[in-house]
């Protein structure tokens, strides 16, 4: 179990100090895919940079804690002054490009055998990769062969294979599909699933694809301005989105035989330069009253395993006529 | 747990999942065959023909090149001197011999000494930042704005009575590293914001480890190159500085010998050849360094599979 308690990040910069993540506060259980959604700039990249441990000026945490839930070697608990000596080993990162994730001039064997926690018998960790970049159906010849030589889907199967290779508790993956096409992002998707299931660890996954997040993952978090406003198992959320702002990203998705135009939300989200007040989703929000506009939501449990920041949770708009999600 | 899960995930992989060939002979059979193209095989076989000639012959030679009046002067080729004899009465070619041996050690000696010194630099520099690089910086753009021939040419005029020939050496190795370094610091620089980089970092890495795993793989092919022209360059500024009778022009080297021969008017008393010879063999062994760092180049391009 994850668990971050009243997260804050600010990045400080020559106007002041904004904040980036300001104030999540999580249980993530073990084992699940957890989805990451919102739009640009709500600080989901800022929060797996926390989680990671990525810590580095001008980011800082400037308030809360996270808890990791395992144990180095010693059985000290793992904290995030401490993971960064778990990189890759407890806790792994899989990049948004893995086209210009590799090293351009190594060849793809010497760069597995690279890692600094790897084994230093080099001839029995390229045994090792060699069988388990087969089992993730790359040929063994792709070990000898320089990044560019490699298709897309490839390059990010061998980011995968790094990324798992040492069974780490925890992956975090950036938009791990976001430049490939839908056939070899679905490949890299079962791909991901699979192993998650085998090794039974927690997956981080942040997309902006609705679509994808609803096909992968377990639960769903859904962050806006810097905010969680919610925050629940996957089925749950889908079918009865509670925040009004995750009703309108699942109603942004197309379904078949269902040929209405797809409105946009109107407006844009909050400067976090202002000074804000009340809920920050209330200036697009269909359902804002003057309560919404002086007093904050707190991320609530509303059903079991279902959390929403909103004061008019459940007061669902109005069933857009296409068909449920389920 | 830790020490076991690192091969936890393999070990029953190793028995189950897919058989892999156990032994590549092709990629032994190629490991250095990629290096091989006309230009660095030429450039290799000239610069051979210059490095064995001028250091296995001297062990033969039984006077010494530089005295004076061994022979009589400006006697024409013969058998028993295969390019004449200088104005001086010393044997031409065995005087050209351990000039190049001469201009081959210092260019090595400075090539290897600006190419250490600008790899540090440069690396660091580019990789750390902040106000250490500003520092480095402030240093390397003041080595290169001082105008390097007439610092040479004044320190030499200063220190020629009692320079030792390394001297020299020294003085260009001091005068010539900080372009090289700012070369190496820009690369680095425009490395240290690529992706792969950022990952090395995520995956565990250290500063150093980043530096010569990810970095210098990436800089060391120009390194090659760069050792090559830096050899050159040695050799042409001596040369250089000896014409003008700047360097120790007691010692042979291949700017020396045309020093003696204008001065002894080497043209008007038709010695031609004490003149050509020091001349053909500069170009040559350039055509050979330059052959050499151009082939080397072809080759890392090929090796990777973009040329």
């Amino acid at each position: 179990m994850i668990r971050l308690d009243n997260v804050v990040a600010s990045y400080r910069t020559g106007r002041g100090s904004i904040n980036a993540v300001d104030g999540v506060s999580l249980e993530i259980p073990d084992g699940c895919i957890l989805g990451v959604a919102g739009e640009s700039g709500c600080g989901k990249s800022t929060l797996m940079k926390l989680i990671y441990g990525d810590v580095q000026s001008p980011m800082a945490l400037a308030a809360g804690s996270i808890e990791y839930g395992f144990a180095d070697g010693r059985g000290q608990p793992i904290t995030s002054q401490t993971i960064r000596q778990h990189w890759f080993s407890r806790i792994s990162y899989i990049p948004q490009s893995s086209m210009n994730s590799l090293n351009p001039v190594v060849r793809v064997g010497s760069q597995f055998v690279d890692f600094p926690g790897a084994d230093p018998d080099k001839k029995r960790v390229l045994e090792q990769v060699r069988a388990y970049i087969g089992k993730l159906g790359l040929p063994v010849e792709t070990l000898d062969a320089y990044p560019h030589q490699l298709s897309g889907g490839m390059r990010q199967r061998v980011m995968i294979a790094m990324a798992t290779f040492f069974q780490p508790d925890l992956i975090l993956a950036d938009e791990p599909t976001t430049a490939l096409d839908v056939v070899v992002q679905k490949d890299i998707l079962m791909l991901l699933m699979e192993l998650q299931e085998q090794m039974g660890n927690t997956i981080l996954l942040v997309s902006h694809d609705m679509g994808v997040h609803y096909q992968v993952t377990t639960r769903m978090l859904i962050m806006y301005a810097a905010k969680a406003v919610e925050y629940g198992e996957s089925e749950s959320v889908f079918r009865a989105p509670l925040h009004p702002y995750t009703r309108m990203l699942i109603d942004s998705l197309p379904t078949i035989g269902d040929d209405r135009a797809r409105d946009g939300i109107p407006g844009r989200p909050p400067s976090l330069w202002q000074e804000l007040r009340g809920c920050r989703f209330a200036d697009r929000c269909p359902l804002a009253t003057a309560r919404c506009r002086s007093e904050e939501p707190a991320l609530v449990e509303h059903r079991p395993n279902h959390f929403a920041a909103c004061h008019h949770a459940g007061e669902l708009l109005a069933p857009s006529g296409g068909p449920a999600w389920q | 747990m830790t020490a076991t899960r690192q091969t936890a995930a393999t070990s029953a992989d190793l028995a189950a999942g897919r058989a892999t060939p156990p032994s590549r002979p092709r990629r032994t059979a190629a490991g250095w065959l990629w290096l091989f193209n006309t230009r660095l095989v030429l450039g290799l076989v000239i610069l051979a023909i210059f490095v064995v000639g001028s250091f296995v012959l001297p062990f033969f030679c039984r006077v010494d090149p530089a005295l004076q009046a061994s022979y009589m002067k400006n006697l024409h080729a013969s058998p028993a001197h295969w390019l004449g004899t200088t104005g001086l009465g010393q044997d031409t070619l065995w005087f050209l011999i351990f000039a190049v041996r001469n201009s081959l050690t210092l260019g090595i000696f400075v090539g290897i000494g600006i190419s250490a010194i600008s790899t540090a630099i440069g690396l660091s520099a580019g990789y750390i930042g902040g106000l250490y690089e500003r520092l480095v910086m402030l240093i390397v753009d003041s080595f290169i704005t001082i105008p390097l021939l007439p610092i040479l040419i004044i320190l030499g005029a200063a220190i020629r009575g009692n320079n030792n020939f390394l001297t020299i050496g020294v003085i260009i190795v001091v005068f010539g590293w900080a372009w090289n370094a700012r070369t190496i610091r820009s690369m680095v620089l425009s490395l240290r914001e690529r992706e792969f980089i950022n990952m090395a970092r995520f995956s565990g890495a250290g500063t150093l480890d980043i530096l010569i795993r990810e970095i210098f793989p990436y800089v060391s092919a120009y390194l090659v190159v760069g050792f090559i022209n830096t050899v050159l360059f040695a050799i042409n500024t001596e040369a250089t500085l000896a014409v003008i009778g700047l360097s120790k022009v007691e010692v042979p080297t291949l700017g020396s010998i045309i020093f003696w021969a204008l001065n002894y008017n080497a043209l008007f008393t038709g010695n031609f050849v004490w003149l050509l010879a020091p001349i053909v063999a500069t170009v040559l062994l350039f055509l050979g360094l330059f052959l050499v760092s151009t082939g080397f180049n072809a080759a890392f391009a090929s090796k990777r599979g973009v040329a």
